[in-house]
């Protein structure tokens, strides 16, 4: 079982699967040269990511990770990623983008200050501590240094929860074209008034559409004679406005009542997410966090929160808190066991939504199997982020859904597209638009919507049409 | 504890506080008051003599050892500096006729800005020794070290443990990184505050002098007032509404006024102990104006003499524009509860300041809300930052020892023949440094009828208070003692 949309990272892709596509159909004129700082997780996912249609260098100085890129069509160069020798070897010159993604904060910026005085790239340094994420706020800081983009993955990964929990009851949540259209994704229970009709009869207001279904472990986009059970996970894409009503007829619920939030673990990423979520209307915030002297910083920054002082894995102090009756529990501890422990816990205490982090990519999966509805890792959070920010070219990937099992993508209607209904048009199978961006205007389209040149198309579709789908949609 | 370090630094403070006897000296001169100058001319001689001998007695190697002052010694200064200028403020008042007793209560009464009086008869003194009883007021309103502090520039190092000893509420802000200028802006602010009351109440219709010693005792939250009748006998809605407006801003923290004055508008309201004095002001001015609205008095009258009764006692002024112990029980209830209230920490206003009934009501919440979330990390939070537990604690010790104070203090009036609810205010008004209380000490009566022990106990409940308890109880303790030795070496 899996749940998460989750923006295109990688992460839980088969990696030699996708780069022979690429191959195959080289359908990208957008191929720019993209240099990577340092070859650890990220640099690895994001070398994954990008280099099926781009110039990939990476460069680390330790020669034990040149192996892993071996897989990959990258180039992999051994040295520091610092010196304006390594990186004229690169290419800085040509290069568009640099991604400074070392272990080592000050590393990143100087690599990021040598970059960009040596060529003109957009770059991108990872931190790693607070402080180093005030320079978001000042321009001239960031400029000093070269550095177009600060992303710390710690604070990604509070601003995906954050966006997760914002949306009550759906299990997942996402936003594209700048919030005109929103994905969400719903557990059906038995109070739904959707569950065993066809999806033809349920009328679902106008702006809205049932893009995929996730039943067990089959994945499928719904057709108008399918119906829907107790128990599937239904992803749904339209307007805020019309996902409000379609909010309505599948919880079966009308007012939105206060949210309970316990958040188990305040490090990095607990504190930042409490301090999002602190005082925010209809919720009420709890933090679990062990060290005693961390929850006395937290309780001093925290205005409304309550902090506990405790283990997150104590049954007795989630029985006497009452933790079970919490909506939804967010557990970030740095340890991926006791993450799971944790969460488990709450569920077996009655924890609606369950949301946790994991470190090690390889849990991911496992964690999504026994029960957790939305496990999201750091990393994962930040390598999409980034993703989401170098955009280029006809066919964008916004997202990928199920652990890749969907796919999001975002297309641009060539010129010289003869405009249809679509009615008329024959996708392929297992491929739905879910909105047409025209302008300033998003359409959630029906039957007679057009499809004209210069549109920006929001496609569902699974991995497997992936291809197809590009090929149908761009070619004039 | 050093001694001669006590003794030493003590004596530079009393000999600095000679140099302030010479204004009463000026005042009776020029009304012709040949006798009364003289009095002052040889307090001033005697003060500067004792503060010379107490200077010399320390040694010569007292200086130096003076410069790192220990925390317990400067507590020893600060308390024994106070005693000492009471005791030598009083011999113009033994000059004038009264008894020691009488004197040392008046003159404590003065230092402290209680407001406190055994005077029965108005008339017979002179103008000499009103203005000295107001003057000392307004030099301990604001704390005379902390004056010495600004003026003399090599107190400066040693000041630290002073300026903290002495200032009100349980932190004292430092508005520069230098004691010496932030006593000394401190001083320029009330020194200009005053100067502009004294105006106002002369343009209201007071005569010179009288104007002059109102805006001494209101800005120093005391209370004396050369008119038998106090603030009752101008008969002026003008006068009363001055006087309260200038009472409101005694009771605020000077501190904050500065910072307001220079720019930062908003820190006043920012603060949240200001807010809350300004609300507990506006709330018992409408309980109060409701009570007298009830006993039948004009709604401008009520409203009037309602905001003057509440600042003057929320203040720990002790001014009265009405014989209020004249009033229905629960108007003087009102009043009462006051009482246990204070105004700003670092203001002139005496009591356990509102910060402090702040600190203790979360406090409180805190520990139900632990019962609830045993686990919980809960610090006690002010303007949004914590509240470091050592403060946590001196609060809640401060306020236990405040109210044992005042019940022994009670407790010994009424035994030594005071009715009770005599014996109860007088307590109270003499630890909060208010001035009078209801009954046989209330506003147009006085102390004088006590038994005179009782006179003596209340003068050290005024020490206590406006030293704000722990100061002068720690040296109580035998700890304080047991290391004392005289010499530095």
């Amino acid at each position: 079982m899996t749940g998460a949309t989750r923006r295109s990272n990688g992460c839980g892709e088969n990696s030699h699967h996708d780069a022979s596509i690429s191959k195959q159909v080289p359908l990208e004129s957008w191929f720019v040269r993209i240099i990577i700082v340092g070859g650890g997780e990220i640099g690895f996912a994001l070398a994954q990511a990008l280099s099926q249609s781009n110039e990939v260098f990476v460069i680390d100085h330790a020669p034990s990770v040149a192996d892993r890129f071996e897989a990959l069509d990258v180039q992999f160069l051994l040295g520091t990623g610092t010196s304006s020798d390594m990186l004229g070897r690169a290419g800085i010159d040509g290069a568009e983008i640099l991604i400074a993604c070392t272990g080592l904060d000050e590393v990143n910026i100087v690599a990021c200050a040598v970059g960009n005085r040596l060529g003109s790239p957009r770059t991108f340094c990872f931190v790693s501590r607070e402080e180093f994420l005030h320079f978001e706020e000042d321009r001239r800081g960031l400029e000093q240094f070269g550095i177009d983009r600060i992303v710390w993955p710690e604070a990604q990964l509070a601003e995906d929860i954050e966006r997760i929990i914002g949306v009550p009851d759906a299990i997942d949540s996402e936003v594209f074209a700048d919030g005109a259209i929103r994905l969400l994704e719903y557990r059906l229970d038995r109070g739904s008034s959707i569950v065993d009709r066809r999806i033809a009869d349920l009328h679902l207001p106008h702006g809205s559409l049932i893009v995929a279904v996730r039943r067990g472990e089959s994945f499928f986009i719904p057709r108008g004679d399918s119906v829907l059970a107790i128990g599937d996970k239904a992803i749904v894409m339209g307007t805020p406005d019309a996902l409000s009503d379609v909010r309505r007829e599948i919880t079966g619920s009308a007012e939105i009542r206060k949210q309970r939030v316990t958040i188990i673990g305040g490090g990095d990423v607990g504190f930042r997410l409490a301090e999002r979520l602190d005082g925010a209307e209809g919720l009420e915030v709890t933090v679990i966090e062990r060290n005693l002297a961390r929850g006395e910083m937290l309780a001093s920054r925290l205005r409304h929160a309550l902090v506990l002082s405790g283990d997150g894995t104590d049954l007795e102090l989630l029985e006497a808190e009452d933790i079970g009756r919490s909506d939804v529990l967010v557990s970030v501890i740095d340890n991926d066991e006791r993450n799971l422990l944790a969460s488990l816990l709450g569920r077996q205490l009655g924890v609606q939504r369950i949301i946790t982090r994991v470190s090690r990519r390889a849990n991911l999966r496992l964690f999504e199997r026994v029960g957790i509805d939305v496990a999201l890792s750091a990393r994962g959070a930040a390598v999409a982020s980034v993703l989401h920010q170098i955009t280029g070219g006809a066919t964008r990937l916004l997202a990928v859904v199920e652990q890749g099992a969907g796919r999001i993508l975002e297309l641009d209607v060539p010129p010289g597209y003869s405009a249809r209904s679509l009615r008329e048009m024959d996708p392929p199978r297992n491929s739905i638009i879910g909105a047409i961006l025209r302008g300033s205007q998003a359409i959630v389209p029906r039957g007679n919507d057009r499809v004209q040149p210069g549109d920006r198309l929001i496609v569902f579709t699974t991995h497997a049409e992936a291809d197809r789908v590009r090929n149908y949609f761009t070619r004039a | 504890m050093r001694l001669a370090v006590v003794v030493h630094v003590t004596g530079i403070l009393v000999r600095m506080f000679s140099a302030t006897l010479l204004a009463p000296v000026a005042v009776a001169a020029s009304y012709r008051e040949w006798y009364d100058a003289a009095g002052f001319g040889v307090t001033a001689i005697a003060t500067l003599a004792v503060g010379m001998l107490m200077h010399r007695a320390g040694g010569p190697g007292a200086a130096d050892a003076a410069e790192q002052m220990r925390r317990v010694e400067g507590l020893g200064v600060v308390a024994g500096s106070w005693l000492v200028m009471a005791q030598l403020g009083a011999i113009p008042y033994l000059w004038a006729g009264l008894g020691v007793i009488d004197a040392m209560f008046e003159s404590m009464s003065g230092l402290t800005s209680t407001g406190a009086t055994i005077l029965v008869d108005f008339s017979a003194y002179g103008r000499g020794f009103f203005f000295w009883r107001a003057l000392t007021e307004w030099l301990g309103g604001l704390g005379v070290i902390a004056l010495f502090i600004a003026v003399l520039p090599r107190l400066a190092i040693a000041g630290r443990q002073l300026f903290f000893a002495e200032a009100s509420g349980p932190t004292a802000d430092k508005l520069t990184p230098q004691l010496r200028k932030t006593a000394l802006v401190l001083w320029q602010l009330y020194f200009i505050l005053t100067a502009i009351q004294a105006v106002a109440l002369y343009v209201a219709g007071m005569s010179l002098f009288d104007a002059v010693c109102h805006a001494l005792t209101t800005m120093s939250a005391g209370g004396f007032s050369p008119h038998p009748e106090s603030i009752a006998g101008y008969q002026s809605a003008t006068i009363d509404w001055i006087i309260t407006a200038f009472m409101f801003v005694a009771g605020a923290n000077f501190a904050l006024q500065v910072r307001a004055v220079r720019g930062s508008r908003s820190a006043l309201v920012q603060d949240e102990e200001f807010r809350a004095y300004a609300a507990v002001g506006v709330m018992a001015t409408v309980a109060l104006t409701f009570f007298l609205l009830r006993d039948g008095m004009v709604f401008f009258d009520a409203v009037r003499h309602g905001a003057f009764q509440v600042l003057t006692i929320v203040t720990t002024t002790g001014y009265a524009s009405v014989d209020f112990d004249l009033w229905s029980s629960q108007a003087k209830m009102v009043l009462f509860l006051l009482m246990f209230v204070g105004g700003c920490a670092g203001s002139a206003a005496g009591g356990p300041k509102v910060v402090r009934h702040l600190l203790m009501a979360r406090y409180t919440i805190r520990e139900l809300k632990r019962t609830l979330h045993p686990r919980a990390v809960l610090p006690v939070k002010l303007g949004g930052r914590v509240v470091p537990d050592p403060i946590m604690r001196d609060v809640v010790v401060f306020m236990l020892f405040y109210l044992l104070v005042f019940a022994a203090g009670a407790a010994i009036v009424v035994a030594l023949g005071a009715d009770l609810l005599t014996g109860i205010t007088a307590s109270i008004a003499c630890l909060g440094n208010i001035g009078p209380g209801f009954e046989n000490v209330g506003p147009m009566a006085n102390f004088a009828h006590l038994h005179p022990i009782s006179k003596i106990v209340l003068t050290l409940l005024m020490w206590i208070g406006r030293l704000e308890v722990l100061t002068v109880l720690v040296l109580f303790r035998f700890e304080a003692w047991r290391n004392a030795r005289w010499s530095a070496a």
